[in-house]
């Protein structure tokens, strides 16, 4: 069907905490340059499942694979192994584990439901500290302002500067991140998520509090850093507008476990889709 | 060998006991507040130098009483003045003012001691000497693990059984929602505050019977201990922390048989980093999951 | 009303206004005579200053890192330690390990320097050894850091305090008195001669501590600070940037350490406790948490307090009251009162989270005759607003009466409010069972 390389790759992703199966047996693919949406009610683990690819939290069960190569995989242990209450248990051996920044580092980069900024540090701050891992010189030398420090600071504000100019950020860069209006917010959130030059980008609620004409705005700023920057986006949203319009692919979630996936043609026909979220008979 | 060790045993057990009842007050705080109560040691040492000064004046069971009454309104006014304005403000401010509180009570009773040594009365039936098998030993040695044993499960029937027990659960898992379902949050506050400085005065005047003197850093070791012990058996949990006392009591006395009397205090803090590797959550203490 | 002036004028101003404090310092040591009250400056810059190095240093980790350490006089007890222990003159050890035997350690650097180098020697002899405490004190953080930096700040916190207290007790001990001197004082190491050694030496750290705080690692650490999820997120690695930032941090402070073995002349464990600590920390607030210049103030203002302004507090008389209350200690309980003021009521502190600028100098300058007139309609502006916050207040308490007083009647009435949890469902249980 789709022939693109596959970047990202979730199978049978479970998260369960104590007895509660947050995110139930996801299976997920992301193609370059693909947006895919991941849509459900509130509750449904779409951020659970944003946290396990990240490396926030160890999923209970399965795997990540991230530009062909697997990341993160898990199978129920300890405790665990008799509290388990999804499926595939014995299809897994493996336990990898990931740190969010190592996560981070292989080119995975994302924004958060609840915007969290570096209140205490200027916009142009914010940028430049995504790209603080891309440096190489070692404290000493950079406290000591080294000639290799110096270069690689002037190009680290230089690249700060041409990415809020295209995000239209250029202006406030010397304001503190918290004094932005929330919409600006948003877009430097995910300006300082590109600084880390990611492949593949996670997109928590973009439009979330937006409307309609900025929601809209923002849609056509995706498409266009997608292109820009030679992007893969997963992106988490309740605006069916945004996602309707702008994704490929389209997941659901509900109550942890996946109901349906398809082009946004198919969703909105899909009766399982229409029971979720206008409820169905009693 | 029981022989040599047993007197050790023992003395640790009683110690342990001691330090349960501090470890009591720094763990319900911390379960509900987050906050490490720098100041809690120092209200457990004032509440030695009071029981010096009442001691002098007043029979001794009037004494203990008044000692008990004047540990719980210190920790409720230390509540209110220092902690309950800044309950918004950032963590660190909070336990930033825990630490002013801490080293205003230990100024105050160095201005009050002139930074002498007190010496601690005697309460004649505390020391009396019994035998315990080949041991001889005090009877605070006996008292101690009774009470605190006794003490510990009525809290624990008042935190499991009454109205007031289950706010205070229901404020530990979530402080906010808690708020939220009219569970009067103050006056749940307060009431860890009463039941934790009283059992610390409780505490003291078994601790310090144990000893000669007191002076206004007396607090200040068995604090920390006591804290450690909380963490050691999962802060928050009110068995933890005495099954934790009880273990830091006996090791270090158990060192301190083994000749070994400087580094008895250094091994509550290997304890520590060794639990805070192996299992950060302490013995009985429960993964936090921070939501992101 | 923004005046800014350009940068060649600032640093000029800097230098000039450096090189003034340097000259200063350096005259007023030499020519105050000890007798002169005002020789009491010179004392309160000179301790001031050290103050100021561990503050600073501290600062770096509580606000720029946002990490909640409390090592940092067991830290600087090290840095005193090493640095004493290896400048006391051959010729002293009998006098000084009197009841070791002389001790372990027969020779000193800094003589051992001297002799092949002379005066260059004598500086580089007590330079080495201070360093030397530093990088001691440094691979101890590092290794402390190993199990507790990947933990909640709050263990950090009670971890380090506790292991200043084994410091105290290690360095106390009997068997490793040859070394330590047991539990007497350490006596007659080499000192520095000018009052402008301790303030030059802090300065320099100072320095290097604002350069690291502007450096990208700085931007690192403070998106720490800010938001540990977030600074994960953008690919920075906590844990490895949580170490750099303990270990110089406790290098910083176990040059002070050395600074103020120095200053006393004689050194023991025993004041290095939990209260030495707290003071540090105290000085840190008083100065604006994320704020080195603040650290530097506060400092200077701490110490001056202490050592001087409130001195009469003690001894019974001040600004011309006397009291029979004035007696020892009623200095430091004042001092405690008053920090815990600041602590309740001015929290930000003295400089916030900023730092000193020539050009906010220069304005505040310019504004402050206008500042001062505007200062009473002003506090009748807070006071109002405060009034009303009051009022809203007793609104908002009388509605909650209200509202409490409905609840129980809809409770008397046999209506339930809320389901009770279930025991097993807390923090809070006596048995796990069930579970």
């Amino acid at each position: 069907m789709d022939n693109r390389e596959v970047v990202l790759r979730l199978s049978d992703i479970t998260m369960q905490f104590g007895g509660v199966v947050a995110v139930d047996n996801l299976n997920l693919v992301v193609h370059k340059n693909e947006i895919v949406g991941l849509i459900g009610p509130n509750g449904a683990g779409k951020t659970t499942a944003f946290n396990c690819i990240t490396g926030v939290y160890e999923p209970t069960n399965g795997s990540v694979e991230i530009n062909g190569k697997v990341v993160i995989e898990n199978h129920p242990q300890g405790k665990m192994k008799e509290a388990y209450k999804g499926r595939n248990a014995g299809k897994y051996t493996k336990a990898i584990t990931m740190l969010p920044d190592k996560v981070t580092k292989l080119g995975v980069a994302r924004t958060f439901q609840n915007i969290r900024l570096f209140k205490g540090m200027t916009v142009l701050e914010n940028v430049m500290v995504a790209m603080h891992m891309n440096q190489t010189e070692s404290v000493f030398g950079a406290t000591f302002r080294s000639k290799k420090a110096r270069t690689e600071e002037a190009a680290m504000r230089a690249e700060a500067e041409e990415l809020l100019r295209k995000v239209e950020l250029f202006e406030n860069r010397n304001d503190l991140a918290t004094s932005l209006p929330y919409g600006k917010q948003r877009h430097l959130e995910i300006a300082r998520a590109l600084a880390t030059h990611p492949s593949i980008l996670l997109l928590d609620e973009p439009a979330a509090g937006m409307n309609p004409q900025e929601s809209d705005d923002l849609m056509k700023f995706i498409g266009r850093i997608r292109d820009e920057f030679d992007l893969s986006i997963l992106m988490i949203e309740h605006h069916m507008q945004v996602i309707m319009g702008i994704c490929e692919h389209i997941y659901v979630l509900n109550y942890g476990g996946q109901i349906a996936d398809g082009t946004p043609a198919e969703i909105q026909a899909n009766p399982a889709v229409i029971e979720a979220y206008l409820g169905g008979d009693e | 060998m029981l022989q040599t060790w047993l007197p050790y045993i023992l003395a640790g057990i009683a110690v342990g006991g001691q330090y349960a009842l501090i470890a009591i007050g720094y763990t319900m705080v911390y379960g509900i507040l987050r906050l490490i109560n720098f100041a809690h040691g120092d209200v457990f040492m004032w509440s030695g130098l009071i029981m010096v000064y009442l001691i002098t004046v007043l029979p001794l069971w009037v004494s203990v009483i008044l000692v008990i009454i004047f540990a719980i309104v210190l920790g409720t006014t230390i509540e209110k003045v220092a902690y309950r304005p800044l309950r918004s403000a950032p963590r660190m401010s909070i336990m930033i003012s825990a630490i002013g509180v801490s080293y205003l009570l230990q100024n105050f009773a160095l201005y009050i001691t002139g930074g002498l040594t007190k010496t601690y009365p005697e309460i004649g039936f505390l020391q009396k000497t019994i035998k315990i098998g080949s041991a001889t030993t005090k009877m605070v040695t006996v008292i101690t693990p009774v009470l605190t044993i006794v003490l510990v499960f009525l809290l624990v029937m008042l935190i499991k059984h009454t109205k007031i027990g289950m706010a205070m659960r229901a404020v530990s898992r979530d402080f906010e929602t808690s708020s939220l379902m009219g569970i009067d949050i103050n006056r749940v506050i307060t009431v860890t505050f009463v039941i934790g400085c009283g059992l610390a005065a409780i505490g003291s005047v078994l601790y310090f019977s144990n000893y000669t003197g007191i002076n206004p850093m007396s607090g200040a070791m068995p604090g920390l201990k006591a804290f450690v012990a909380a963490v050691f058996g999962g802060i928050g949990s009110v068995p933890g922390a005495v099954v934790g006392a009880f273990v830091i009591g006996i090791c270090e006395n158990l060192i301190k048989g083994a000749g070994w009397t400087t580094f008895s205090d250094a091994f509550t803090f290997v304890l520590l980093i060794v639990i805070l590797m192996v299992k950060p959550t302490g013995l009985f203490g429960e993964k936090n999951i921070d939501k992101v | 009303m923004e005046t800014t002036l350009n940068k060649k004028t600032k640093s000029v101003l800097s230098v000039a206004a450096i090189a003034l404090f340097l000259v200063f310092v350096y005259l007023g040591d030499i020519m105050i005579s000890p007798g002169s009250s005002w020789k009491m400056l010179i004392t309160v810059i000179e301790k001031g200053s050290i103050y100021a190095l561990v503050a600073a240093s501290m600062n770096l980790l509580n606000g720029f890192t946002g990490l909640f350490s409390l090592g940092q006089a067991g830290f600087m007890l090290i840095g005193a330690y090493t640095y004493a222990i290896f400048t006391i003159p051959a010729a002293s050890h009998d006098a000084v390990y009197q009841y070791f035997e002389g001790g372990a350690i027969k020779w000193s650097i800094v003589e051992a320097l001297e002799g092949s180098l002379g005066v260059f020697g004598h500086y580089l002899g007590m330079l080495i050894p201070m360093l030397g405490a530093g990088l001691l004190v440094a691979v101890i953080a590092f290794l402390i850091g190993i199990p507790v930096l990947r933990l909640k700040s709050d263990y950090l916190a009670i971890a380090t305090l506790g292991f200043a207290e084994i410091l105290r007790a290690f360095f106390q001990w009997n068997t490793l008195g040859p070394v330590t001197n047991g539990s007497n004082v350490l006596r007659k190491y080499t000192t520095y001669g000018n009052a402008i050694f301790p303030v030059l030496i802090s300065m320099l750290c100072i320095a290097i501590i604002l350069l690291l705080i502007n450096s990208t690692y700085g931007r690192a650490f403070r998106a720490i600070r800010d938001d540990e999820i977030a600074a994960e997120a953008m690919g920075i690695n906590l844990f490895k940037h949580k170490e750099i930032s303990f270990v110089i941090s406790s290098f910083f402070a176990g040059i002070s350490g050395a600074l103020l073995a120095m200053f006393q002349t004689t050194i023991n464990a025993t004041p290095f406790n939990t209260v030495m600590t707290y003071e540090i920390l105290l000085i840190v607030v008083i100065g604006g948490i994320g704020s080195i210049t603040g650290s530097v103030i506060g400092a200077f203002l701490f110490t001056a307090a202490s050592e001087w302004w409130l001195r009469g507090l003690d001894a019974g008389r001040w600004l011309g009251i006397s009291a029979s209350f004035m007696r020892p200690g009623f200095r430091k309980v004042v001092f405690a009162v008053l920090i815990m003021l600041i602590v309740l009521f001015y929290s930000r502190g003295i400089m916030g989270d900023k730092e000193f600028s020539w050009d906010r100098f220069i304005s505040g300058l310019k504004n402050l005759p206008a500042n001062l007139k505007a200062w009473p309609s002003r506090r009748k502006a807070k006071a109002a607003a405060k009034r009303e916050a009051r009022a809203a207040n007793a609104a908002a308490r009388s509605r909650a009466k209200e509202a409490k007083a409905s609840n129980e009647a809809r409770k008397a009435s046999g209506e339930a409010l809320f389901t009770p949890l279930e025991v097993s469902d807390t923090v809070i249980v006596f048995d796990k069972e069930g579970k």
